[in-house]
């Protein structure tokens, strides 16, 4: 009994003791040294930023770099910015998130780094339409970015001769012939809803301008006059599936694929990695939707995944630069790739993932419009009304679809129209 | 001397009640009211917010996905309510009838309770999504072949099914201690009346036990109106938002979209709608309590 409860104490000493020092090691910073503190929301990148941390804090005797990356990031960061506690800088997605936080006015103008000169200009474009209300400046430098479209199982597609598909009714032929096979020809995971939004994405960059939904907020068209064709060529999508793809969630729709039950699967490159947890010699590869009658009208659906933004209270803005620079540099960014896939924003010759072999041509030519729904309000839960309209059998379905899409626009966006309207009259 | 005891006395129950109290005011009260004034903002959960009067309350009123989620919600609570009564008043009496291994049964009829909601609703999920069609196709009967979570007319039948199943549980052990309470005395004299079993029930048992159906009824009705765990493991408010409840909205589009301001009076109205509710529901069985 007596030795138990002196082992205890023991032991917690030991815990309070090295909690101690920790504590102590944390906080003695040298003189001298700027602290330029990091906030990015990838947890699964955590390995490639601690190289890189490594690397820069190895190299860099007057700036210490701390990037931190917790699960739930988002909403560390927002529970951080209402105490005001502000990092120095922030790794986020290029989403809705990030446009109300640019119009809450939390970014600083970062014009004058000349790392911009190197972005790859589709990628730049895109920044510009995530701003809300149109903005002097340039408040994010996108980092790495994934892609949408079809991913497709490289030896069934060898072993049967198919190719691949560059315009719709090629694509639609193909679909035939897989199915006449025997083979499913797609697999859907229609259940989780947010699945809807991969086909309907890549449909979407290559049929509607990527500008619609600032368009719509200018009350210069309409949904209804603009996605009439997507609508229609999502529902053929449905003849080409398994029977009732709203009994099947992501995770079903990622394990039939890899078990071979579809030679192919319209989502982003981010479930390559769920893909092949399940079998792991699987070669995957992918190509973009060919949404299009004519090749040269098709564009690759491929959106910012993580770019870097500068805090507006940032005090040492050299040495956030300093780092910026140094994220920037090739052998930074080969070294995110290599860990964690993907596409860089920045130009050069870097290696890309083996996954993304089928959309290199688009990547290296530019040809790329962001995921429409990065401009969609979260709560008009667009994903569910594709959903809804998926599963509607009558005839005017489409129409009704389109009709609701636009009248429940205005009403979740009623704020933001009232504001770009405005601002429209100001700037005529 | 005598009113320093009383004082002492009272003193004792203040400090009994006071941790729960300030718990109570601090968890519930205050989320409250400043949930109530949120709830005439246009607030997104963060940023800057402006006041936008009675807006909120208006937009309520036209909003069809609200009306929606108020539908599924009764549709669910009513017939939901009924069943978990019916069946755990059927099965309680069953458990304190005297048969063999009553108390081994009474504790598995108790299992759905101890275990999870979620888990519980993705077990579900795979018996819905796989092992019933499975059975469906190999015995060739139609309407099984198809996950009932898939289809937007049945798929609140699904969730009703684990909804039921888990409550049926708490509710069964409440009836069991209501029929403990009841003496036996009256029911030999009934015998020596000569009842049949179901004047027995009817005249005895159900008016001795109405507290507890009281109770019930309004544990379960509240239960049912606030479903929440079910429908995120099952069906995520689909197929088609046709299974939306009021929870399940005001946590999506308050929490994760940015609607905090109008999902915050979408919770003030809902809070007030529970509260006529149970207070209703007080009334009628009250008057149906006998006293011995």
């Amino acid at each position: 009994m007596r030795k138990g409860k002196v082992a205890i104490s023991l032991v917690a000493a030991a815990i309070l003791t090295s909690t101690l020092l920790s504590g102590c090691s944390a906080d003695s910073s040298q003189q001298g040294v700027t602290t330029v503190t990091m906030l990015q929301y990838k947890p699964e990148a955590v390995k490639a930023f601690e190289k890189i941390e490594k690397l820069f804090n190895d190299t860099h005797d007057d700036i210490q770099l701390k990037i931190e990356s917790p699960n739930e990031a988002m909403t560390v960061l927002k529970t951080r910015l209402i105490r005001e506690d502000y990092p120095d800088i922030v790794g986020i997605g290029g989403d809705m998130n990030y446009s109300n936080f640019l119009d809450a006015d939390l970014f600083e103008d970062i014009s004058d780094i000349e790392i911009i000169d190197t972005i790859n200009p589709a990628y730049s474009k895109m920044e510009k339409e995530l701003e809300l209300i149109p903005k002097e400046g340039v408040y994010a430098l996108p980092y790495a970015a994934n892609a949408a479209g079809i991913l497709y199982n490289k030896d069934m597609f060898e072993q049967n001769g198919w190719v691949i598909p560059e315009t719709w009714s090629e694509f639609i032929s193909l679909c035939d012939k897989i199915k006449a096979s025997g083979t499913n020809p797609l697999y859907l995971g229609y259940k989780d809803t947010w699945t809807c939004l991969a086909p309907w994405n890549a449909l979407a960059v290559g049929l509607a301008p990527s500008d619609v939904c600032s368009n719509v907020n200018a009350g210069k068209t309409t949904f209804a006059a603009e996605y009439p064709e997507v609508a229609e060529k999502i529902k053929v999508l449905l003849d080409y599936a398994e029977p009732n793809p709203y009994a099947y969630s992501y995770n079903d729709a990622c394990t039939a694929f890899a078990r071979g039950q579809s030679a192919m699967y319209p989502i982003g490159s981010y479930a390559v990695p769920q893909i092949l947890s399940v079998n792991p010699d699987m070669n995957i590869d992918s190509f973009t939707f060919p949404a299009n009658e004519n090749e040269e009208d098709n564009v690759l659906n491929s959106g910012i995944d993580l770019h870097f933004s500068v805090m507006k209270n940032t005090k040492n803005k050299e040495a956030v630069y300093e780092v910026l620079r140094f994220l920037f540099k090739d052998e930074t960014v080969q070294i995110y790739l290599d860990e964690q896939g993907g596409i860089p924003c920045k130009q050069g010759d870097f290696e890309l993932s083996k996954f993304l072999n089928g959309m290199e041509k688009y990547i290296r030519e530019g040809r790329m419009s962001d995921y429409q729904d990065h401009h969609y309000p979260s709560e008009m839960s667009v994903d569910a009304m594709i959903q809804t309209y998926l599963m509607d059998k009558s005839d005017n379905a489409a129409e009704l679809f389109l009709e609701r899409f636009d009248k429940e626009w205005v009403r979740y966006n009623r704020d933001l129209i009232a504001r770009v309207q405005k601002y429209e009259e100001e700037h005529k | 001397m005598k009113s320093k005891k009383v004082l002492s006395r009272r003193m004792t129950f203040i400090l009994m009640l006071a941790p729960a109290l300030i718990l109570f005011i601090v968890f519930n009260t205050i989320p409250l009211i400043t949930g109530t004034m949120y709830s005439f903002t246009n607030y997104k959960g963060y940023g800057s917010f402006e006041f936008v009067g009675l807006r909120n309350y208006i937009d309520l009123f036209s909003d069809t996905r609200v009306w929606n989620s108020y539908l599924f919600t009764f549709k669910y609570a009513i017939v939901g309510t009924l069943l978990v009564n019916v069946i755990s008043l059927v099965l309680a009496m069953g458990l304190n009838s005297k048969i063999k291994m009553k108390n081994t049964l009474r504790g598995v009829y108790f299992l759905p309770n101890v275990l999870g909601g979620l888990v519980v609703g993705y077990i579900f999920s795979f018996i819905f999504t796989y092992i019933i069609p499975a059975v469906g196709s190999a015995l060739n009967i139609g309407f099984l072949e198809n996950s009932i979570l898939a289809s937007e007319e049945y798929a609140w039948i699904g969730v009703l099914v684990v909804g039921v199943w888990q409550s049926v549980a708490m509710n069964t052990i409440i009836y069991i201690s209501g029929l403990q309470t009841i003496p036996g005395d009256i029911y030999e004299a009934g015998m020596i009346d000569g009842v049949t079993p179901w004047q027995k029930f009817r005249h005895l048992t159900l008016p001795m036990l109405m507290p507890f159906v009281t109770t019930n009824l309004v544990l379960s009705t509240k239960n049912m109106l606030m479903v929440f765990d079910q429908i995120m493991a099952l069906t995520k408010g689909g197929p088609a938002q046709s299974t939306e409840s009021i929870s399940y909205l005001i946590y999506k589009n308050g929490m994760d979209g940015g609607q905090f301001g109008f999902q915050s009076a979408n919770a003030v109205m809902f809070f007030v709608v529970i509260v006529a509710i149970s207070i209703f529901q007080m009334v009628i069985t009250n008057k149906k309590e006998e006293q011995l």
